[in-house]
């Protein structure tokens, strides 16, 4: 059997600082940026991209490339134009982010020089959480070390492209991974969603031209470049294109990261990390996060890719799965997930603000045994209203997903917990 | 142009509408709470949300902007049912308490309840409350009642430009707040009661005073400054309750200044509700015969050239005219109605009005202030002007003292060197002016009311004939009054005749009768012992004090009257409710006065004294209208002299107490207190 390739990962080894800039640069690295800057167009990069088929794995998918070629043309607009990373990674059981930032600082600066320079950026912000401290003081070092290599900052390599990169810190709030409301939280502003359009292309940062893209996005940009498109295409199952960093977690034997290719079905995956423990059952998977709509046992044959989890019911999210297994109550889980989201509301708009702590109070009362079945009507109609549209952005409607299908699949233990009067496990 | 179909009908609607914007064209009425349409966007209420074909998401409609072809359902089941739920999420934390809260009967969550609200509620879990908060003198909070539509942020952000509230926390705890306790010092904070779509901010001085079905209702004139902004009086009984705005585009749009808005309890204070004569030093009360016969005598034998008037600043036309004509009659021309004695040139209107107009500031795209606080002088036209800076590309200078007018603006200097640097080319800002296709001057009442006056005012236009301020298109010459009576008194010539005394001249025994109609802001010692002074007025203030004989006229409240602001816009203000006591309108005490004294005025009711105004200049004729005048014609005022290195003051240095009424208010005493007046502190 072929080995696989794990260009993202391949730098990363467990329990160990990660490389510095020679040992990076020995690895190949910084490489696809000699070859780049000043000698390849831009608007030839961003077509690379497009391409690759590389989709944005910040969770929706979404063709890095095209988001990139929506920017307007410098010369049309001058000023200042930004490149911004989305580290803020709060989704409940997502760390993929986490792991490349303090496995491989250099990629990730990498990454953003060829991103900067396809879209003719000339800042780019890394709004990283608060609580990846690591990753903050690793990342700082790195480009301390890069600027000092002559790879960032003015005429980087003689290219006459210049670049900086500010790190940043967030202060711990969900919403702040919405690419609009980290725009507004950068700017030193309440971090609410703006409303789209402007998509940030247009007005972005400071309200000009602006991309927000993931991590692990642009990790994948370096790789590209440097081995090109038919490579990268090669990489994925199933008709799709490179690598993605997958999570599990939930009682599996060993919970973790694993760089897969884009496409592994959901039986694999579990099986990379050691299948269930002993005396457990899986139930259920919410395939990509918190946000995703609950899969069941017989659906684990399915793709993970955005279009073979969409065509599942659910979506493919950030890729890290949270298992339910068959000695975890259901509503417990559903109960703590609704906590998440109502605490991480915004309170920007008034379906989210009000509904979902609405949510989260009736899911207590049927947990401890004293809820209604007239309750269980009224979720139905609440996860209705909160709905896609029905809110500003998509965290409420991202909430709802694992509660309407939780509602559907485990009717059965809801009505349990009504009838006894009690949860019934420990 | 698109093609939209909003329920069925078909239509054509501007390019870039919002899909709300057509379904009100299609007469289709949206319910919302957060959207306002002089308020940026915020889309956060989620009650305007509608269905529209091939999209899959029900839409915001306030956010939405349409396209071509779009089918929009704005009463489908889909829509009814999604507005019920969001009257249900904010229903779940609302108080529901309207029996004992003062937006009963104009709420608009109470409205929206009745068609879309359930009449029993199934959320039975703990309900949200919300500590107080002290917003200051004016604006009551019930933050429990608050929906966070954050329309009074976005008000006091982006319209007022004194950003001073926001929203802390997030989800259901989230609050809108100051932040760190503090009363607003916007003086246009009140707006945000008038945005409040719930109950959650209230008027403090009108706080369980009445329900709004008992009060009677008057379209009427703000005359606490000179913008005129357009006002409702409500009344009840005999007292004035409650002062709110109209909506004017030209003028106000919707907002008013908070002085306009609350110095009304000033109408109950202080008032002269009878006549009194001062007899043996004292003032004694007396009857409209003891009065008027105690004017009679004093005037018996003395010479016209003897008699003065001088107009105060809240004066209607209709009294000024009455008061002109009745000197005229005694064979007097020794009028003026600048108390402050600002250098105004009356010989072409062109050199006293606001040409621009404050619609017209919309269009222009450079701002020039020469002695002028335009926020505390006249805080809607700053509003409009603010507008205008948002926009951007709007180069702002300043000359006079450096002050915090709610935008950025350069400034040049603080006195009238720096007129002439700019007049030299000798500044960055000269630049900026001639760049400009519509550049705006806008001159104050503080660089006019000193010696140099005149000077300053020929310079200014001087400056603007240099910088192409007044052309064939566009006229940027511009003065800025505070006395609402200001421009109606320039316009009838309430100006000395040929040879006549001004202000000046009729003090320290120039003349030996001087009847002040309304006239308190001038320093009274300046009248000598032995000068007999009838004062005409509604307010115990500094002029009645100085009276020997006192007629007690009507406020602003209390009479019907012309008032033309500081654009030459003649408006009329109606009564509202009747004067107190014995008082008068003031045009009728002094057509009685003339009667008695046999030189009746030829006219006695309301339509004959405005004919004889539309007689006198026929822009009292024009009412509501403004006629904007090209600067053609660039024959400056006549003023010679040095100029005076002093700096300039501007006219209003405590916002909110300027006249007879404010001075007299117990709420416009608290606002003082709360906000020590910026000038003051920065002199510390
Ligand atoms: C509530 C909410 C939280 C989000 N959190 C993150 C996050 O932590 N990291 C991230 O990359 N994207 C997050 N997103 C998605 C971003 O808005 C955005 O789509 C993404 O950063 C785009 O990057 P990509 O195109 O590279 O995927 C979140 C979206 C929502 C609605
Ligand atoms: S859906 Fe929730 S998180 Fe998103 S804007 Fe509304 S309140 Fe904020
Ligand atoms: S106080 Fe009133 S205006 Fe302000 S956010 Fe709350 S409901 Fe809206
Ligand atoms: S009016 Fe459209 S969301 Fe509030």
């Amino acid at each position: 059997m072929m080995t696989l390739e794990r260009p993202l990962t391949k730098n990363i080894k467990p329990n160990t600082p990660p490389m510095g800039l020679h040992a990076y640069q020995a690895a190949g690295g910084y490489e696809a940026v000699r070859q780049t800057l000043g000698r390849v167009a831009p608007a030839d990069l961003v077509e690379m991209v497009i391409q690759s088929g590389l989709g944005g794995r910040g969770g929706g998918g979404f063709s890095a490339g095209r988001k990139w070629q929506l920017m307007p043309d410098p010369k049309a607009d001058p000023g200042p134009r930004y490149l911004v990373i989305n580290a803020d990674e709060m989704e409940p059981g997502t760390f993929k982010d986490r792991l490349l930032l303090e496995g491989d600082p250099h990629q990730m600066i990498e990454g953003i020089i060829l991103s900067a320079y396809a879209i003719q950026a000339d800042i780019s912000y890394i709004f990283v959480r608060g609580e990846y401290g690591t990753a903050i003081t690793r990342l700082e070092s790195a480009i301390g070390a890069a600027r000092d290599a002559g790879l960032l900052g003015r005429n980087i390599l003689g290219s006459s492209y210049d670049l900086e990169i500010h790190v940043h810190g967030g202060a711990g709030r969900y919403i702040c991974g919405e690419e609009t409301a980290l725009l507004n939280s950068l700017e030193g502003r309440r971090a609410v969603p703006r409303a789209k359009p402007p998509f940030p292309q247009i007005s972005g940062l400071w309200g000009r031209p602006t991309v927000v893209n993931n991590v692990e996005t642009i990790c994948n940009i370096p790789h590209i470049v440097l081995r090109g498109v038919d490579w990268y295409k090669s990489l994925g199952l199933d008709g799709e294109s490179g690598t993605k960093i997958y999570g599990v977690s939930g009682r599996v034997k060993s919970p973790g990261t694993f760089e897969l290719p884009m496409g592994t079905t959901l039986n694999d995956l579990i099986e990379h990390a050691g299948g269930m423990r002993e005396g457990y059952q899986l139930r259920a998977v919410l395939p990509g996060g918190a946000s995703t709509a609950f899969l069941l046992d017989d659906q684990l044959d399915i793709p993970l890719s955005f279009a073979g989890v969409a065509k599942a019911g659910s979506r493919l999210g950030t890729g890290t799965a949270i298992i339910l297994d068959d000695r975890t109550c259901p509503v417990g889980m559903l109960h703590n997930l609704q906590h998440f989201f109502a605490q991480e509301s915004c309170g920007w708009c008034a379906p989210c603000r009000d509904g979902l702590p609405w949510v989260e109070r009736i899911l207590a009362k049927i947990e401890s045994g004293q809820g209604e079945m007239s309750d269980l009507a009224l979720l139905d109609d609440i996860a209705g209203t909160l709905g896609p549209g029905r809110t500003f952005c998509a965290l409420a409607p991202g909430a709802m997903a694992s509660l309407v299908s939780g509602l559907t699949y485990f009717r059965a233990e809801f009505e349990q917990h009504i009838h006894t009067k009690s949860c019934g496990w420990t | 142009m698109a093609k939209v179909t909003v329920d069925g009908i078909e239509l054509e609607v501007p390019n870039g509408s919002t899909i709300l914007q057509a379904a009100e064209l299609a007469g289709k009425e949206i319910p919302r709470f957060c959207y306002h349409e002089r308020l940026s966007i915020a889309g956060n209420c989620r009650m305007c949300l509608v269905e529209v074909e091939k999209i899959p998401k029900p839409v915001a409609s306030c956010a939405q902007p349409i396209s071509e072809g779009m089918v929009i359902k704005t009463d489908s089941d889909m829509v009814r049912k999604s507005r019920r739920s969001v009257m249900e999420f904010l229903l779940i934390n609302h108080p529901l308490d309207c029996p004992i809260c003062d937006q009963g009967g104009e709420c608009y969550l109470q409205d929206e309840a009745v068609g879309y609200g359930s009449d029993h509620t199934r959320y039975h879990e703990n309900k949200r409350a919300v500590n107080e908060k002290d917003f200051g003198p004016l604006v009551k909070t019930v933050m429990t009642r608050c929906i966070h539509c954050t329309r009074c942020i976005r008000f006091l952000s982006e319209v007022a430009g004194v950003p001073e509230l926001g929203a802390t926390s997030r989800g259901e705890e989230m609050e809108v707040g100051t932040y760190v306790q503090r009363a607003l010092s916007s003086e246009l904070s009140a707006n945000i009661i008038d945005l409040c779509p719930v109950g959650a901010l209230t008027s403090k001085p009108y706080a369980f005073t009445a329900r709004t079905w008992e009060l009677r209702k008057t379209d009427s004139i703000d005359v606490l400054d000179a913008v005129g902004c357009s006002i409702r009086i409500d009344a009840k009984g005999p007292d004035v309750l409650r002062i709110l705005p109209r909506i004017n585009d030209a003028v106000n749009e919707e907002w008013l200044g908070d002085k306009s808005r609350f110095a009304l309890d000033g109408l109950k204070r202080r008032r002269l509700d009878r006549p009194w004569v001062r007899q043996n030093g004292r003032l004694v009360e007396a009857s409209w015969e003891q009065a008027f016969a105690a004017i009679a005598q004093r005037m018996h034998n003395v010479a016209g050239e003897r008699i003065g008037a001088i107009a105060g600043n809240l004066c209607d036309a209709e009294s000024m005219i009455a008061l002109k004509d009745l000197m005229a009659s005694l064979g007097s021309g020794n009028l003026d109605c600048r108390q402050d004695e600002a250098a105004l040139d009356s010989t072409r209107r062109a050199f006293y009005l606001f040409n621009t107009t404050i619609e017209g500031i919309e269009e222009a795209d450079a701002c020039l202030f020469i002695g002028v606080d335009p926020r505390r002088e006249a805080p809607v036209l700053n509003a409009r002007i603010r507008k205008r800076w948002l926009a951007g590309k709007f180069p702002v200078g300043i000359i006079g003292p450096s002050l915090d007018i709610t935008y950025d603006a350069t400034h040049l200097g603080d006195g009238p060197s720096a007129i002439t640097a700019l007049q030299n080319g000798d500044h960055e800002f000269a630049g900026a002016l001639e760049a400009a296709a519509k550049p705006m001057i806008i001159l104050g009442q503080g660089a006019l009311a000193r010696p140099d006056g005149a000077a300053i005012l020929a310079a200014v236009w001087a400056l603007g004939a240099k910088y192409g301020v007044m052309n064939a298109d566009w006229n940027g010459f511009n003065l800025l009054h505070v006395a609402a009576s200001r421009v109606g008194a320039l316009d009838m010539g309430f100006l000395p005749a040929s040879g006549a005394k001004n202000l000046a001249g009729m003090m320290q025994g120039g003349v030996d009768i001087l009847w002040l109609l309304g006239a308190d802001e001038f320093d009274m010692s300046r009248i000598t012992a032995d000068q007999f002074v009838i004062y005409q007025g509604h307010h115990g203030d500094a002029g009645a004090a100085r009276a020997d004989v006192i007629l007690p006229g009507a406020a602003y409240t209390e009479k019907n009257g012309t008032y033309v602001n500081t654009e030459g816009r003649a408006q009329w203000g109606a009564r509202a409710v009747m004067p107190p006591g014995q008082a008068r309108e003031d045009w009728r005490i002094i057509r009685a006065f003339s009667e008695l004294i046999g030189h009746a005025l030829p006219y006695d009711d309301l339509p004959a004294v405005r004919a004889r105004l539309a007689a006198a200049n026929p822009i009292f004729g024009e009412i509501g209208q403004v006629r904007r005048l090209a600067g053609i014609d660039l024959t400056g005022p006549t003023g010679e002299g040095a100029f005076d290195a002093a700096p300039f003051r501007p006219a209003v240095s405590n916002y909110y107490q300027t006249d007879p009424i404010s001075r007299a208010s117990p709420t416009m005493a608290k606002c003082v207190a709360a906000h020590a007046s910026p000038l003051a502190s920065a002199a510390e």
